[in-house]
């Protein structure tokens, strides 16, 4: 604990990781997309039509989502007529995307911007309100090994508690058993 | 039920942060089993009972239809009730530490043209999309929030709105098939009406006839709604009355994104990738000074007490700087309080121990159990907080009272004069917000609802002229007193710096224990639009008495401010409700007067008198004395929409404004704050106050 604690202390003095959330772009309603706009605070981490390739592939993928195609007006139709009972075997067009959206983003994170310390993360754990790109340090590096050690450390701690315990106790029984 | 509607508990692994278990209120789960035991029940009877002798004498084709359609509704049904709306998740630490306490209440967005204001969440931290709406009920800001239906007992939004339209759709063809097929049964069975089949078919036509006429009225209203591209919300609200609606894509397009488009993803309780680099929780605030953690003291107060802190810091430079700018906003309790002798003191008190808070006023003294009087605008905190009780210290009271005190309604953007005060106020970079939200929002005024919040409310902006009146300069009204500060401001006649903050905002109780008693209380949600647009669907307490008194679809009346409803779709919808709320609870039987104050604003005890006297004359059926202008409410015609929805951030929970508001609209929809109504109301007066005349 006493590991957390100081790590957390660390964690505060590190000027870590800058998070930049590019909002989401209502311009055209509610319809999913994000902002181009490149944010000022990434000028000189990552280049400028980069980021805006990724944001529009991004919009470009969620208006596919949500486009009113066949392949909806066909799931909705299955659904009215199986009681939407289909929606338990069948993964819905929305979801589907979403899966190749995750993926997208994870592999621009591993092309391109992890290489450059910047990390996108998934705007759906958000609720599509937000992407939010984190600058990754090299402390926080530090500060994930070390928390992950306290964790070990904390755990082994506690096993050791347990096994002591246990011998406490069998100790204690073979005490009683003369009798 | 409880579990997938709204937020329930936790998401998946690692998931966002969710809603606090809220407490188990069995009132909530009457009008869904009412509705499922109508709907199975009479089935089941009219299964066993009459389509027996239907198949035989006609064809088994009609009870099979018949049941095919049942089975259609009932899926609807089901749906609609356990389908997770489109509740968004709280949002993390991180995304809130660029909205400081100086970030803005609001956020003006373009969609096509139109301005639309994006409200800061206090409960959820986010600024909520265009069409996102906070219910009271469920706690959760939900995406396209329609309404909080009692009957399914979850939020429509998003996700379930297709299945909700659905289920009235096909209750409708249901029903008029039960009635039908019933008909023909009896009026073949004429010569033995004693028989139990026919006794039980008659029954069952009763069950079927009495639910048709609310069922149909809703099923058209939003047939309707659905053609035009609204949302209940936006209908009620009256967002788009005068102006154009943004979100609309034409009949045709609207329809078949309703019915066709793909079932939207849910965000809550997803897993979450782990991230590939491993990053420390998003903690990455600049370490707390030892007072701002002192005064993280109590859970829900953590992040008010720490806003609170900074608040206090910041506004001390703010008031040295501004004092000169502008005058310091009146004491609030005088809103509430008429009689109470102003504090005469404003340009000291700001800065010395207590101008009245005008967060005491957002939230009712019944919420904050400990003393809530005048004695407790020692302790503002108390109130902004809810359910914190104590207040770590009174100097961070003080200074979380002051900005709570400058905050405004949102309205005032419309005529925010953006003074020097308001200027330094705005410290961080969202500035856009005060000149561009109320020169927009301005703009919207004169051109006539085209400033409309992005919350689910429609708030016009003040007409210029009452903003002048209060003399204040009115800044975009940041997060954190954008409660009920607004309709007091609005009240007010001296100026007022209304600067509501985010983090004051943050400071509403965000407890999500809210039962009806606490819908009634308009206080406890800081987001009185939610508030009072949840509050209207669900109210139970106010509707009643109309309900009794007349079946007349007045509900330009009061109760109408909570429903805005004037068509007869929407008396219907009101009539359907107040069946609800009759079965809602005896509490809102045994007092729906006290029910309705709690529900308009929270007049402090002691001085309730006048106030609820004017309240319940403005809305209690039963008083034989009635407001002025419930007449003219009354007599509005159905088309006019009862409400104009108080523009700046309504007042927090003040559905008496609220009330106020629709009971005032009903007839000249621009009628300028009534001023009978604003004094007694006091601060829920402001929000009547706050109609926003065009």
């Amino acid at each position: 604990m006493a590991e957390t604690h100081s790590l957390q202390d660390m964690r505060q003095q590190a000027a870590v990781a800058a998070k930049v959330f590019i909002q989401r772009d209502y311009t055209n309603g509610t319809v999913c997309q994000f902002q181009t706009k490149f944010p000022s605070e990434l000028e000189t981490r990552l280049d400028k039509q980069q980021f805006e390739e990724t944001v529009r592939t991004l919009n470009n993928l969620y208006a596919e989502a949500e486009k009113l195609g066949s392949q909806s007006y066909i799931e909705g139709c299955l659904a009215c007529l199986t009681a939407y009972t289909v929606f338990l075997c069948m993964e819905t067009h929305y979801e589907k995307v979403l899966k190749k959206i995750t993926k997208y983003i994870q592999e621009q994170n591993d092309k391109i911007y992890a290489p450059r310390g910047l990390l996108l993360t998934d705007p759906i754990e958000r609720g599509l309100r937000v992407v939010s790109c984190t600058s990754v340090s090299v402390l926080a590096g530090i500060y994930s090994f070390l928390s992950s050690l306290s964790h070990v450390s904390t755990g082994t701690w506690i096993l050791s508690q347990t096994l002591s315990s246990c011998v406490d106790r069998g100790h204690h029984l073979r005490r009683q058993k003369p009798d | 039920m409880p579990g997938f509607s709204g937020g329930g508990v936790g998401g998946g692994v690692g998931g966002p942060v969710s809603a606090p278990p809220r407490p188990f209120r069995p009132s909530r789960y009457v009008p869904v089993s009412a509705a499922t035991f109508f709907l199975v029940g009479s089935t089941t009877l009219f299964f066993c009972f009459t389509c027996p002798w239907l198949s035989e004498y006609f064809s088994s084709v009609i009870p099979v239809y018949i049941a095919v359609i049942f089975l259609f509704t009932l899926a609807n049904f089901c749906m609609a009730t356990f389908m997770d709306p489109g509740v968004f998740p709280r949002a993390e630490e991180d995304e809130d530490k660029e909205d400081d306490f100086r970030a803005p209440l609001y956020k003006t967005v373009e969609i096509k043209g139109i301005q639309v204001r994006m409200k800061w969440c206090s409960t959820c931290r986010f600024y909520r999309p265009p069409r996102c709406s906070h219910c009271s009920v469920c706690d959760n800001c939900v995406e396209d929030f329609d309404h909080h239906c009692p009957w399914v007992n979850n939020c429509i939004g998003r996700r379930n709105y297709r299945y909700f339209f659905l289920f009235l759709l096909s209750l409708t063809t249901h029903i008029m098939d039960v009635f039908g097929f019933g008909l023909v049964y009896v009026l073949h069975h004429r010569q033995q009406p004693d028989t139990p089949h026919a006794a039980v078919t008659m029954a069952v036509m009763c069950v079927a006839g009495l639910f048709f006429v609310p069922v149909a009225g809703l099923t058209g209203f939003h047939i309707v709604l659905v053609a035009r591209g609204r949302t209940t919300n936006e209908q009620v609200t009256g967002k788009f009355r005068g102006g154009v609606n943004p979100f609309t894509n034409g009949c045709l397009r609207n329809i078949s994104y309703v019915l066709c488009s793909s079932q939207a993803p849910r965000y809550m309780g997803r897993l979450r990738s782990p991230p590939s680099v491993e990053i420390q929780p998003p903690f990455l605030r600049p370490p707390l000074s030892e007072a701002q953690l002192e005064a993280k003291v109590l859970d829900n107060g953590i992040q008010n007490d720490r806003h609170s802190a900074r608040s206090k810091s910041s506004l001390d430079q703010m008031e040295s700087q501004s004092a000169d700018a502008e005058p310091p906003p009146p004491p609030k309790p005088e809103l509430r309080y008429p009689g109470l002798p102003r504090a005469d003191t404003e340009e000291s008190s700001l800065l010395t121990d207590a101008p009245p808070t005008p967060s005491m006023y957002k939230y009712r003294p019944a919420f904050n159990s400990p003393g809530r009087n005048h004695t407790a605008l020692t302790h503002p905190n108390k109130m902004i907080r809810g359910e914190s009780l104590d207040s770590p210290s009174s100097s961070i009271l003080q200074s979380s009272r002051q900005p709570s005190y400058r905050s405004e309604p949102s309205s005032l953007d419309g005529a925010t004069v953006v003074g020097g005060g308001v200027g330094v106020r705005r410290g961080a970079g969202e500035r856009g917000e005060g000149p561009g939200g109320p020169g927009g929002t301005t703009g919207g005024v004169s051109g006539g609802m085209s400033g409309y919040s992005l919350t689910g409310r429609s708030y016009t902006s003040y007409p210029s002229s009452l903003i002048l009146s209060t003399g204040g300069s009115h800044s975009s009204s940041l997060r954190s007193a954008h409660t009920a500060h607004n309709p007091l401001a609005t009240l007010q006649s001296e100026g007022t710096t209304d600067t509501s903050y985010k983090s004051l905002a943050n400071q509403t109780p965000r407890n999500g224990s809210l039962s009806y008693d606490s819908l009634l209380t308009p206080s406890e949600s800081p987001e009185f639009e939610s508030a009072a647009h949840e509050l209207s669907p669900q109210k139970p307490h106010a509707p009643f008495p109309f309900a009794t008194r007349t079946g007349q679809p007045e509900v330009g009346s009061p109760s109408a401010p909570l429903q805005g409803y004037m068509s007869p779709f929407l008396s219907a919808q009101i009539a359907q409700q107040r069946e609800g709320q009759l079965l809602q609870g005896s509490a809102t039987f045994s007092s729906p007067h006290r029910a309705y104050l709690r529900a308009v604003s929270p007049p402090p005890a002691s001085s309730a008198g006048p106030h609820e006297t004017q309240i319940l004359l403005l809305h209690n059926h039963d008083s034989s004395t009635r407001g002025p202008r419930i007449p003219s409410s009354l007599s509005s015609s159905p088309g006019a929409r009862s409400l104009e929805p108080p523009v700046s951030p309504p007042p927090r929970g003040l559905s008496l404004g609220k009330s106020l508001t629709y009971s005032g609209e009903a007839g000249p929809q621009h009628k300028p704050r009534p001023a009978g109504g604003g004094t007694v109301l006091g601060g829920g007066g402001a929000g009547g106050g706050q109609q926003a005349p065009q």
